[in-house]
C-alpha cells in the first residue's frame, strides 16, 4: 500500500506535462569554423526552422550565402527584420531592416502566402564586417506588415 | 496506518491536478466575431468542434489534421462564406464536400499535399470567387475539378509543379480575372496555352519566378490585358519578343537580389515599341547603355518605374515622354535633385525619390518645369537644407502632397511654402526642423489639411509657428517637447482652431494648462498617450464633446468625481496603462467605470495598479464596498440601541437619586 502510493507520488512529480508546454526548441549549429561559432535556437513558440551559413568566418563577407527553410504562418508580401545585438547582457545595437516592402519587394520570395513551405538559399544584402572576439548574443526576428511574427530566432555568436 | 492514508490522498490529488493540467492545455477556437467569425488555428484538430456555432461564416481552421475531406466533415456550418484550410495535411477531397455550402465564397487549400479531388468536390457553393491551391503539389491542371467554377474570379496557383497554363477545355474562364501561377516551372508560353483563357476579360496574369525561355510569337496579341507580371525573369529579350503586339496596362519586369540577370540593353528595351503598355516596372536592374536612346519606346508610357535601378541621374534630351504622370526613382544614387533633368517629363503629376541611398540636394528649381506635379516624395533621402523652401521648390503651384520627412535637417523660412501654395498635406516628420521663432513657417497654405510635425525637434515655445494654417484639420506633434512638460495657457495651438485631429504623443508632458485647448472648439480626436499625465489635465479638454480621448500609458492614479462629466461627454475614451487606484477614494471613478464600459477602449489593459492587492486586476473585474455596509448598519443600531438604553438606565437612576435625596 505505502509502496503503491509512493510510486504513484514519485511518477505524478516526474512525468512531463503534456502539450509541450515549457520546452523549448533544441540548438541548431548555424555553422562552424576554427575562429567562428554561430548556433541559433528558434523562440517562435510554433514552430522551428533551418538556417545556415555557408562560409563561416570572423570575417563576415559583404553578400553571405545563406540557406534557410522554413513554413510560413504568414503571407510575407511585406516582411522585416529587427537585429538586436547583445553582450555580456546588455544591448549594444538595434536595428530594423525592410526585407520586402510593397514598393520594392528586394527578394524572389517576397510575396509567398501562409502555409507555404518556403526555401530559400542565396545572398544575404549585409555589409561585411569582422566579428569581435568573445561571445555575443543576437535576438533576430521576422514579422510582417501586421507585426505578426513570421521566424524568432536566438543566435549566438562565439568568435575565438 | 494514519499517515499512509494520508499519502494516498495526497497522491490522489496531485494525479487529478495532474490531469486537469493536461485537458486545460487542449485550447478553444477563438471567437473574433460572436457567431460569425472564429479562428481554429493551430490546435491539432481533425474534426469540425461541436463548439463552434451553425451561424458561423468566416472560419480560420488552418495547421489542423484533416488527411480526408468529405461531404460529412463541414456539414453543420452552412453559412459557411470563407474556409482557410492551409495546412491540414489533406490529401483526399471526396465528392460533394461543400454540396450544403451554397454561400462558400473563398476557399483556402493551400499547403496541402492534395492527391485527388473529386470531380463533385466543389460543388454546392453558388458563386465560389476565390480558389486558393497554393503548393498542393499540382503538376497538371485538370488536377482541379471544371466543375461550378463559373463565378470563380481568382485561382492562385503559385508554388506548383505546373509547366504548361494550357487550361483544360471545359474549364470556365469568364469571370476570371486573377490567375496566379507565381513560382512554378512554366518555361514555354504557347499560343494554344493563351488560347485556353481566351473568354477572361481584363485578366492579370503573374509569372513571376518562373524561368520563362521562350514565348510563341502571338500568344498575347489576341487579347487585352491588365497586368501581366514576368519577375525575376532572368532574360527579358524573351518576354519583350514574345509581347510583339500585345496591348496591356501594366507590365511588371523587375527583379530581384537573389536572381542573376542579364543586364538590360537599350535594344532590349526596343521591344516595348511593338507592345502598348501603360505602366512598367523594372526595379533591381542594371542597365548596360544608358542614354536617352533607351528611353525612345517609353514615349507611351504613362507610369515607370525605375526603383533602385542604380541611377545617378537621368539624360537631358529625352524625347516624346509627354504622357508620363508617374515616375518612381527610389533607392538610386542621385546626389543632386537637378539630375533627374525634370525638364524631360513635362506632364509628370507624381514623383517618386524616396530611400535615395546618398545626400540628395535639392538645389534651386529643379523641379521648374514640372507645372503639373500634385505629389513629391523626397523622404528617407538624408535631405539637408538650411534655407528652405521657396528656391528648391519654385514653382510648383499645383502641388497637393509634400513628403519631406526622414531628412536629416530641415531650416524653414518666413513664409517657407510660397512655391506651394495649395498644399493639402505636408509631411516632415522624423526630419530636424529649425525655425528662426517668432517666425511662421507655414504662412498662407490655406488648403493645407494635413500636418505631420512628429519627431521634428520642434521649438514648441513658438507661438507663431502654426499661424496661418485656416483650414488645418489634422496636425501630428508626436514626440516632441514643451519646456518644462507642460502646455502653458498662451500657446502654439492659439492660431489652429479649425484643428479636428490631434497627436500629443509620447511628448514628455506632465501637465496641461485648463486653458490651453480654449480656441480649439472643433477637436474630435486627441491622443494624449505615452506621457506622465495625471487627471487633472483632463480639465483641459472640458469643452470637448463627442470626442476620441486617448490617455494610455500616463501617469493617472485618482480621477475626482468633479472630471468624470467631462469624460462622460466623450464618446471614446482609452485610459489604459495607468497606475489607477482601486481603492476607496478612487470609488466615484470606479462606479462610472463600471456604468460606462461602452465608452472605454482596451478594457484588458486598464487595469489596477494600487493596492497590490489588486494590482493587474481588470477594472471593469473590482468589487469594492466602501462607506458603511449592512453588517455595519447592523452593528451600529444595535451599539446606539444599546447607549440609549444605557442612557435611560442612567437618567432614571439619576432621578431616583435625586429624588431621595431631596
Amino acid at each position: 500500500m505505502n509502496g503503491f502510493t509512493a510510486a504513484l507520488l514519485v511518477w505524478t512529480l516526474i512525468s512531463p506535462f503534456h502539450g509541450g508546454r515549457g520546452e523549448l526548441w533544441p540548438t541548431h549549429v548555424a555553422c562552424r569554423n576554427e575562429d567562428l561559432e554561430v548556433f541559433y535556437q528558434s523562440c517562435d513558440p510554433l514552430q522551428d526552422f533551418g538556417f545556415s551559413i555557408d562560409e563561416c568566418s570572423k570575417k563576415l563577407k559583404p553578400k553571405l550565402s545563406i540557406r534557410f527553410g522554413i513554413i510560413l504562418r504568414e503571407d510575407i508580401h511585406e516582411l522585416f527584420l529587427d537585429v538586436q545585438l547583445s553582450s555580456k547582457g546588455s544591448s549594444i545595437l538595434n536595428f530594423s531592416y525592410p526585407v520586402c516592402e510593397d514598393d520594392l519587394p528586394k527578394f524572389s520570395f517576397c510575396g509567398r502566402r501562409k502555409g507555404e513551405q518556403v526555401y530559400y538559399a542565396g545572398p544575404v544584402d549585409n555589409a561585411g564586417f569582422e566579428v569581435p572576439e568573445g561571445e555575443h548574443q543576437v535576438l533576430l526576428k521576422l514579422y510582417n506588415e501586421n507585426g505578426s511574427t513570421v521566424a524568432c530566432a536566438n543566435v549566438t555568436v562565439i568568435c575565438s | 496506518m494514519m499517515a499512509s492514508l494520508v499519502i494516498c490522498f495526497f497522491g490522489v490529488v496531485l494525479f487529478l491536478a495532474h490531469c486537469e493540467v493536461s485537458a486545460s492545455s487542449d485550447q478553444m477556437c477563438i471567437e473574433k466575431e460572436a457567431n460569425k467569425t472564429y479562428n481554429c488555428e493551430n490546435l491539432g484538430l481533425s474534426e469540425i468542434p461541436d463548439t463552434l456555432p451553425n451561424t458561423t461564416e468566416f472560419l480560420e481552421f488552418s495547421f489542423n489534421f484533416l488527411p480526408t475531406i468529405q461531404n460529412t466533415t463541414f456539414s453543420r456550418l452552412i453559412n459557411l462564406t470563407f474556409l482557410d484550410l492551409t495546412r491540414c495535411q489533406i490529401n483526399w477531397i471526396h465528392d460533394d464536400t461543400f454540396q450544403s455550402h451554397h454561400e462558400l465564397s473563398t476557399l483556402i487549400l493551400t499547403g496541402n499535399p492534395l492527391i485527388f479531388m473529386a470531380e463533385t468536390a466543389l460543388n454546392g457553393p453558388k458563386s465560389l470567387k476565390h480558389l486558393f491551391l497554393i503548393q498542393t503539389g499540382i503538376s497538371s491542371l485538370d488536377f482541379i475539378p471544371p466543375h461550378n467554377l463559373e463565378n470563380l474570379e481568382s485561382l492562385h496557383l503559385g508554388s506548383n509543379h505546373i509547366s504548361s497554363i494550357n487550361l483544360p477545355k471545359d474549364f470556365p474562364t469568364g469571370n476570371l480575372k486573377v490567375l496566379d501561377f507565381q513560382n512554378n516551372a512554366i518555361h514555354y508560353l504557347s499560343r494554344e496555352d493563351m488560347n485556353s483563357l481566351k473568354q477572361a476579360t481584363n485578366l492579370s496574369l503573374n509569372f513571376n519566378g518562373n524561368d520563362i525561355r521562350g514565348i510563341e510569337s502571338g500568344a498575347f496579341s489576341s487579347k487585352v490585358f491588365q497586368s501581366l507580371n514576368f519577375g525575376g525573369t532572368p532574360d527579358l529579350s524573351v518576354i519583350f519578343s514574345g509581347l510583339q503586339n500585345s496591348t496591356l496596362q501594366s507590365l511588371w519586369l523587375g527583379t530581384f537580389e537573389d536572381i542573376d540577370d542579364q543586364h538590360l540593353s537599350s535594344a532590349t528595351l526596343q521591344g516595348l515599341c511593338d507592345m502598348s503598355v501603360e505602366s512598367i516596372n523594372l526595379q533591381k536592374h542594371h542597365f548596360s547603355d544608358f542614354s536617352s536612346t533607351m528611353f525612345r519606346c517609353f514615349a507611351q508610357l504613362q507610369e515607370l518605374d525605375l526603383t533602385a535601378t542604380h541611377l545617378e541621374g537621368l539624360p537631358s534630351g529625352i524625347e516624346g515622354m509627354n504622357s508620363l504622370k508617374k515616375l518612381v526613382l527610389n533607392v538610386n544614387k542621385f546626389d543632386q535633385l537637378c539630375q533627374i533633368n525634370a525638364a524631360n517629363f513635362p506632364s509628370l503629376t507624381h514623383l517618386y525619390i524616396k530611400g535615395n541611398t546618398k545626400k540628395l540636394h535639392l538645389g534651386v528649381g529643379c523641379l521648374e518645369e514640372l507645372k503639373n506635379l500634385q505629389k513629391l516624395d523626397l523622404s528617407h533621402s538624408s535631405i539637408e537644407a538650411s534655407d528652405c523652401c521657396n528656391l528648391q521648390l519654385k514653382n510648383l503651384p499645383h502641388l497637393q502632397s509634400l513628403n519631406l520627412s526622414y531628412g536629416e535637417l530641415i531650416g524653414l523660412q518666413r513664409e517657407a511654402f510660397q512655391a506651394c501654395p495649395q498644399l493639402e498635406l505636408l509631411d516632415l516628420s522624423f526630419t530636424r526642423l529649425h525655425v528662426n521663432a517668432p517666425q511662421s513657417p507655414f504662412q498662407n497654405l490655406h488648403l493645407l489639411q494635413v500636418l505631420n510635425l512628429s519627431h521634428c525637434f520642434l521649438d514648441t515655445s513658438n507661438q507663431r509657428l502654426l499661424a496661418g494654417l485656416p483650414n488645418l484639420r489634422h496636425l501630428n506633434l508626436r514626440g516632441n517637447r514643451f519646456q518644462d512638460g507642460s502646455i502653458p495657457k498662451t500657446n502654439l495651438f492659439q492660431t489652429v482652431g479649425s484643428l479636428e485631429i490631434l497627436d500629443l504623443s509620447s511628448c514628455g508632458l506632465l501637465s496641461i494648462d485648463q486653458q490651453a485647448f480654449r480656441s480649439l472648439d472643433k477637436m474630435s480626436h486627441i491622443d494624449l498617450s505615452r506621457n506622465s499625465l495625471t487627471s487633472n489635465s483632463i480639465d483641459a479638454l472640458s469643452h470637448l464633446k463627442d470626442a476620441y480621448l486617448n490617455l494610455a500609458s500616463n501617469a493617472i492614479g485618482i480621477i475626482p468625481p468633479h472630471l468624470l462629466s467631462i469624460l462622460s461627454q466623450q464618446s471614446t475614451i482609452n485610459l489604459s496603462h495607468n497606475p489607477l487606484d482601486c481603492t476607496c477614494s478612487n470609488m466615484p471613478f470606479l462606479t462610472w467605470y463600471k456604468e460606462n464600459l461602452q465608452k472605454l477602449e482596451d478594457l484588458e489593459e486598464t487595469v489596477c495598479a494600487n493596492p497590490p492587492s489588486l494590482q493587474g486586476v481588470q477594472l471593469s473585474d473590482v468589487m469594492l464596498s466602501c462607506g458603511i455596509t449592512a453588517v455595519g448598519i447592523f452593528f451600529l443600531t444595535v451599539f446606539l440601541l444599546l447607549v440609549s438604553i444605557l442612557l435611560i438606565l442612567a437618567i432614571k437612576f439619576f432621578i431616583r437619586w435625586k429624588y431621595q435625596h431631596l
